[in-house]
């Protein structure tokens, strides 16, 4: 009795399985969630009271008293924004442009490229939330089998009380606790000292004394995010863990005799990683966007910081540009979580599409 | 008979919960002889599995044996398994005894491939000529009647549930144990691929003569596996003997109600008769004999003093304080039928 596994043999024409192809279907329908908040968020921040030209105008008579009319000709003239052209029409320029691969200039740095100011702020921030993101998920996973073994032990009790607690403080107040309690309090660092992304006494460039500078800048928010994000990740790996070992397959394992290091790894904990894995793809495309308060809590000029002060000046462009690129990453992260997920379980792998 | 294998003598188990003990198998007697197949049978909760488990240290930690001793041959050395150490248990698990555990659907890992799990377990036991135990491994998918090549190949969710049983039952004999347990190794199986099974297991086993401890409520699959068999009530052992025995000669009143309890084919009584009444409550089971208030035969005797579990033929024991009456009833019975 000779069991078949193979599957039936593919017989659809080329047309019908470019259509049905998992990962092709996917993009599309990515491409298509980022065309919809691209719409969304042109005409939603249009709708905030103020606009870049009214928010110069009251700062030039404020600081240097001139009347409405000189004001506001000074600021239209500097300024390549009509504040009375029609939305519609701007929508439709706008998307050309960017189809053409151009988000535009800013409004309120005229002459600089939205792309380049992005390109100026990105990296801080993806070095500075990607670390705490790496630092966070494994630490995070290493405590969460570590209380999930010892689980119903003190061990397990520590662990989980201060994952617990930390979970519920969101990094913002983790930020205004950090500044106030070593910064101002204690006085353990420097508060002035820590400000931006590096010393500007030492200039950019693959040498030690800036990457010491950019990691020294960068240790209050890479500590303020693992903060805030640390507890769900011990949370989550403890639970999975703990129902992994509740597994037949475990067990056996054990009656196997196989090592425990051995069952550690490749029974339980690549098992109980994999919805991890999920949540952490997904987690990537929020690296990008940072976060603004903690950015600003820092003076840490990374893209939350820069989308900040472009909303504060009504730079629509900016802003576009800068939740252009934060939702492709949401939307691209999760679709990478997607295919990852399908790589690491065999059980979800789509057949046909290897 | 051949040279015994296993020798469990008095083994008692207890498992510790709030409101006191749960004593899950009392002093446990029997030898297990080189290639026989026992089969261990009892309702729910009787203690079979309880004493399988510590045979390879696989208790929940809750368990605590109060008692006994293990005596486990090979090579002519005798061994106290509740002695071994920790190092010296991992690697009696499947080299020596190998358990294949009720409910196959889950026993291997997702994420691994079958051919992967063969070769951990066959590692983890020295085993380090990897094509010696690819080659192993396809003989025996042979055996148990699967597609060697592709069957190593799949991942556990490509192997049907048949499929699954039968690849463990591979795995199981392996590393060439002494004694295989199977807890339940039919269940959730329809009856064909129960059937499919049960001709795998002994054509494995008259080849590789291993021997077989078999744990099952079934007691046709029980009748067929087994050349002697072992009733099993609230945690203690009430009868022994060889299949014919058992099935057709029972001496203590639970192996006979289980029998009533199971439709005969060549019977056209219209009702089964059930054993009235519910399992005893093992932290506080009832005094003298255990069965003695679900027990037609009760007399008062009964209440007070336990019965030994003695020999009452060759190869034949029975825990009863009235075995004769058990003789004349079953007489009557099935001289009816």
């Amino acid at each position: 009795m000779i069991q078949s596994l193979s599957g039936p043999v593919d017989t659809r024409p080329w047309w019908q399985k470019l259509v049905q192809n998992y990962t092709l279907r996917t993009f599309v329908q990515s491409l298509f969630t980022v065309w919809a908040v691209i719409t969304f968020v042109f005409f939603l921040i249009r709708l905030m009271p103020g606009n870049p030209v009214e928010i110069y105008v009251n700062y030039l008579m404020n600081t240097e008293n001139l009347t409405y009319q000189d004001a506001y000709n000074r600021a239209a003239s500097q300024f390549k924004f009509d504040p009375d052209a029609s939305v519609v029409q701007q929508y439709f320029v706008y998307l050309g442009q960017l189809l053409r691969g151009d988000m535009g200039e800013s409004i309120t740095s005229t002459g600089t490229k939205v792309s380049s100011q992005i390109l100026r702020y990105l990296p801080w921030t993806v070095f500075c939330v990607g670390s705490a993101l790496l630092i966070s998920f494994l630490l995070g996973m290493l405590l969460g089998m570590l209380a999930a073994y010892f689980r119903n032990t003190w061990v397990d009790n520590v662990i989980s009380f201060l994952a617990s607690i930390v979970s519920a403080v969101p990094d913002y107040i983790w930020a205004i606790l950090i500044l106030i309690i070593f910064g101002v309090q204690l006085k353990w660092f420097n508060v002035g000292d820590m400000r931006g992304t590096y010393d500007p006494a030492t200039p950019p460039g693959f040498n030690l004394p800036f990457i010491l500078s950019a990691l020294q800048h960068a240790i209050l928010p890479i500590t303020t995010y693992v903060l805030g994000s640390i507890g769900r990740w011990v949370l989550a790996m403890r639970g999975s863990t703990t129902s992994t070992l509740g597994e037949d397959y475990v067990n056996i394992a054990r009656a196997r005799g196989l090592k425990q290091n051995r069952i550690m790894t490749a029974y339980v904990g690549r098992n109980a990683a994999l919805p991890l894995f999920t949540l952490l793809a997904i987690s990537i495309g929020f690296v990008l966007g940072g976060s603004v308060i903690v950015e600003e809590a820092f003076v840490y000029k990374g893209l939350g910081s820069f989308l900040f002060w472009s909303i504060s000046q009504r730079d629509y462009t900016s802003m576009q540009g800068v939740l252009l690129i934060i939702t492709i990453a949401v939307v691209f992260s999760n679709m990478l979580a997607d295919l990852l997920y399908s790589r690491l379980d065999p059980r979800v792998r789509v057949t046909g599409d290897k | 008979m051949s040279e015994v294998v296993l020798s469990v003598q008095d083994v008692s188990i207890v498992y510790r919960v709030s409101r006191g003990q749960v004593k899950a198998s009392q002093h446990i007697s029997f030898d297990l002889h080189k290639g026989e197949s026992l089969a261990l049978i009892g309702e729910s909760g009787s203690g079979k599995t309880t004493v399988s488990l510590s045979f390879i240290d696989m208790l929940p930690s809750a368990a605590k044996i109060t008692g006994g001793k293990v005596l486990y041959t090979r090579d002519g050395k005798t061994e106290n398994i509740f002695e071994f150490s920790e190092a010296r248990m991992r690697d009696f698990r499947w080299h020596d005894c190998a358990m294949v555990f009720q409910g196959a659907q889950n026993a291997f890992n997702p994420v691994l491939k079958i051919k992967e799990q063969f070769l951990d377990t066959a590692r983890a036991h020295g085993w380090r000529d990897k094509g010696k135990v690819i080659k192993r491994t396809l003989e025996l998918l042979r055996l148990v009647r699967l597609d060697p090549e592709r069957t190593l190949e799949s991942f556990p969710h490509e192997l049907s549930g048949g499929m699954k049983q039968r690849t463990l039952l591979a795995l199981g004999v392996l590393l060439d144990p002494q004694v295989v347990i199977l807890d339940e190794p039919t269940t959730a199986l329809d009856i064909l691929t129960q059937r499919a099974i049960i001709e795998v297991l002994k054509e494995m086993q008259s080849r590789l003569g291993f021997s077989i401890i078999f744990i099952s409520h079934d007691l046709a699959l029980a009748a067929e596996m087994a050349d002697r068999v072992a009733t099993m009530y609230a945690g203690e052992m009430v009868e022994l003997g060889s299949t014919q025995h058992i099935f057709y000669e029972p001496l203590h009143p639970y192996s006979l109600g289980l029998l009533q309890s199971v439709p005969r084919l060549s019977q056209d009584k219209d009702e089964l008769s059930s054993i009235k009444g519910n399992p005893p409550d093992l932290i506080d089971p009832p005094s003298g004999c255990k069965f003695h208030p679900r027990c037609p035969f009760a007399q008062e005797l009964c209440n007070q003093e336990e019965p030994v579990f003695k020999e009452h033929e060759p190869g034949h024991f029975a825990a009863c304080h009235f075995t004769e009456n058990v003789i004349e009833a079953r007489a009557n019975l099935w001289k009816k039928d």
